[in-house]
């Protein structure tokens, strides 16, 4: 399981493969990303409109659903991209360590 | 009023000084288009933070939440939540392509001589309309804080833009965005926590979330600078008038394109109805957050970055730092509501930001803050504008006019000149007229163009340059087209079919995407290993 450098640089069928490897297992984690945050912060409207009685409830004296949209969605982005870009940079390294 | 005087010259001074040192590192072309790809994350994450956070962010997110209310709210999570997307799919590609500009990608990905023409194209006209509104915003933050007629913010701004794009490149203004990042961060949030601490939390609540109008607590005289319609919720008329007076007790009225909102209504993010409303929301976010995947100031500072992977790491930082500023427009919304409602009679609500600190805190205290909140704005106007004017520069010099590397570093200084007029010339003849659908536009067409065409270009081989072409092209006419039918047919952005018309990403970008797969299915491409290779091998290993 190695992939010698002048494969790749000579771009053969065999460094091909390899190629398409790492470029679907980053694809599959950049989806697998976009799906996560997507479905939190595409829920949350759906989630404010179907319990309006959110709004009576207040946290320091302003209402539950202004402090979830203004807090909650920046510190997932940021631990989101955190992860993604830790899982892709390992993905690289592995490629790495695969040519000779 | 002389102290934010002192504080915009202070800011501006800086800005100019730390452009003029960038100049002594400007010496080559690599240096003027891409800082030498040699900006570490952490400088290249403040100036890229630095460069998004517009006027829109700085006096816009608060000014439409005070017009509108609280739907507005969700207007900073679209814009951050396409930067992550630009981290998930494109950034370390694109930065691993080492081109120098957009219209270069397009070309070297897709070889077809008509590509980079169409890209050069679309990247000018995206960065001129999104560099109108900055300068406008800088004639009128000048106007509000100084009595300084409009051109002057306008033209004063222009100039220093312009000096230092043209003598320090790239590598020049990365330094004067990261530090704008900075004053920006501290002119929101330092006024805004004050505010709160002085004032021991959220004052009028009944007006802000409860069943109440904002109403005046004393009598007080409004004037206007010529006579508008008014309607007066109390009676429900609508009257032209030049001067208001209102009693202890009245409602304020509300200018043209206002609606008298109670704090319940006003304080809610979702809604059953109005802006508020689900299908507004989701238009909202799939706009701002397509539009910025394309907007090609942003997307040209990923190849400032030394390597792919640095590229990520800038970009999670950015996210930090957009999510740090973005707390802090809400407090301002917030703060108006209860402290400047005669902006809802005046109509200037976009600049609550700039009036909320002395309206809350008056004498001296307030004064600093007003000042500390009006520098912040300046610095707003001029990193955006500087971005936007590298993009022009680097298209203009490097795509649209080729010729040999000595003469590129000329004309990239002449052209952050030149190409500064025509936006400038154009803010400074709409001195009165609503731009915003300018901003829009420049939005709907990044997303409906370079958003499809970057994914698909990274990860799809089978693009063609005919179907990125047809695609390109289907989405900016279809978006164009929907925005204009808007505007003909005076739609209201409050129902849905006007939502969609405004924010035609929804449908243009579909539309783009499936035009650019069904061409591209027709002819497979050639030779496309060699360009699937630079941009998805890792660095070390790449020749």
């Amino acid at each position: 399981m190695s992939l010698p450098s002048e494969d790749l640089d000579r771009a053969t069928p065999h460094a091909a493969v390899y190629l398409r490897r790492l470029r679907r297992e980053q694809l599959r984690l950049a989806l697998l990303s976009l799906v996560a945050f997507g479905g939190a912060i595409g829920a949350l409207p759906l989630v404010l409109y179907l319990m309006p009685g959110l709004h009576d409830a207040h946290l320091l004296g302003v209402p539950v659903p202004i402090w979830l949209v203004v807090v909650p969605p920046f510190p997932l982005f940021f631990f989101i991209g955190l992860l993604e870009q830790r899982r892709a940079d390992a993905l690289d390294e592995a490629f790495r360590d695969l040519v000779e | 009023m002389t102290l934010a005087i002192v504080a915009v010259i202070a800011v501006t001074g800086a800005a100019l000084g730390i452009g003029t040192y960038g100049v002594r590192f400007a010496r080559t072309t690599s240096d003027l288009f891409v800082a030498s790809r040699a900006i570490s994350p952490w400088w290249n994450a403040a100036a890229i933070s630095g460069e998004y956070l517009s006027a829109a962010s700085f006096l816009g997110v608060a000014g439409l939440m005070l017009k509108f209310g609280a739907s507005a709210l969700w207007l900073p999570v679209g814009f951050t939540a396409g930067y992550l997307t630009l981290l998930l799919f494109v950034a370390a590609p694109l930065r691993r392509f080492g081109s120098y500009t957009i219209p270069d990608f397009a070309e070297a990905r897709l070889p077809a001589p008509y590509m980079r023409l169409l890209a050069a194209s679309i990247v000018l006209l995206i960065s001129g309309c999104y560099l109108v509104p900055q300068l406008k915003g800088a004639g009128v933050t000048l106007r509000a804080i100084t009595d300084a007629p409009y051109w002057v913010g306008v033209v004063i701004v222009s100039l220093i833009v312009a000096l230092n794009v043209g003598l320090g490149g790239m590598r020049g203004v990365t330094y004067v965005q990261a530090f704008q990042y900075w004053v920006k961060v501290f002119a929101i949030a330092l006024p805004a926590l004050l505010l709160l601490i002085h004032l021991g939390g959220l004052p009028a609540r009944a007006a802000l979330f409860g069943s109440e109008l904002p109403r005046a607590s004393q009598p007080m005289v409004i004037e206007l600078d010529s006579p508008q319609p008014l309607t007066f919720p109390d009676t429900g008329e609508t009257r032209t008038v030049g001067e208001v007076r209102l009693a202890a007790g009245d409602a304020f009225p509300v200018a043209e394109g206002i609606a008298a909102q109670t704090g319940d209504q006003w304080s809610r993010p979702v809604a059953e109805s109005g802006r508020g409303s689900p299908i507004l929301i989701y238009s909202l976010l799939l706009a701002t957050f397509l539009g910025t995947m394309g907007l090609p100031h942003i997307l040209v500072r990923f190849y400032t970055n030394p390597d792919g992977s640095a590229a990520r790491r800038t970009t999670v930082r950015v996210l930090g730092l957009l999510g740090v500023f973005y707390l802090f427009p809400a407090v301002y919304g917030l703060l108006g509501r209860a402290f400047t409602p005669e902006l809802y009679t005046t109509g200037d609500t976009d600049s609550v930001v700039l009036r909320v600190p002395a309206a809350a805190w008056p004498g001296p205290v307030g004064d600093i803050l007003a000042a500390i909140v009006a520098a912040g704005a300046f610095a707003a106007f001029m990193s955006t504008a500087s971005g936007l004017l590298v993009s022009i520069a680097g298209t203009v010099s490097h795509d649209v006019l080729p010729g040999g590397r000595r003469r590129r570093r000329m004309r990239f200084r002449i052209v952050s000149v030149v190409g500064m007029i025509p936006p400038a010339a154009l803010a400074l003849a709409t001195p009165g007229v609503d731009i915003s659908v300018l901003v829009g536009w420049a939005f709907a067409l990044a997303a409906s163009t370079f958003c499809p065409l970057l994914l698909l270009g990274v990860w799809w081989p089978r693009l063609t340059a005919a179907g990125a072409a047809a695609g390109m092209l289907a989405g900016a006419t279809v978006a164009t087209g929907m925005i204009a039918a808007g505007l003909i047919g005076g739609v209201s952005e409050e129902t849905a079919a006007g939502a969609i018309l405004t924010q035609p990403a929804a449908v243009s970008v579909p539309i783009a995407f499936a035009a650019m797969i069904a061409i591209s299915l027709r002819r497979p491409p050639r030779n496309v290993s060699a360009a699937m290779a630079a941009l998805h091998v890792p660095e070390p290993v790449s020749p």
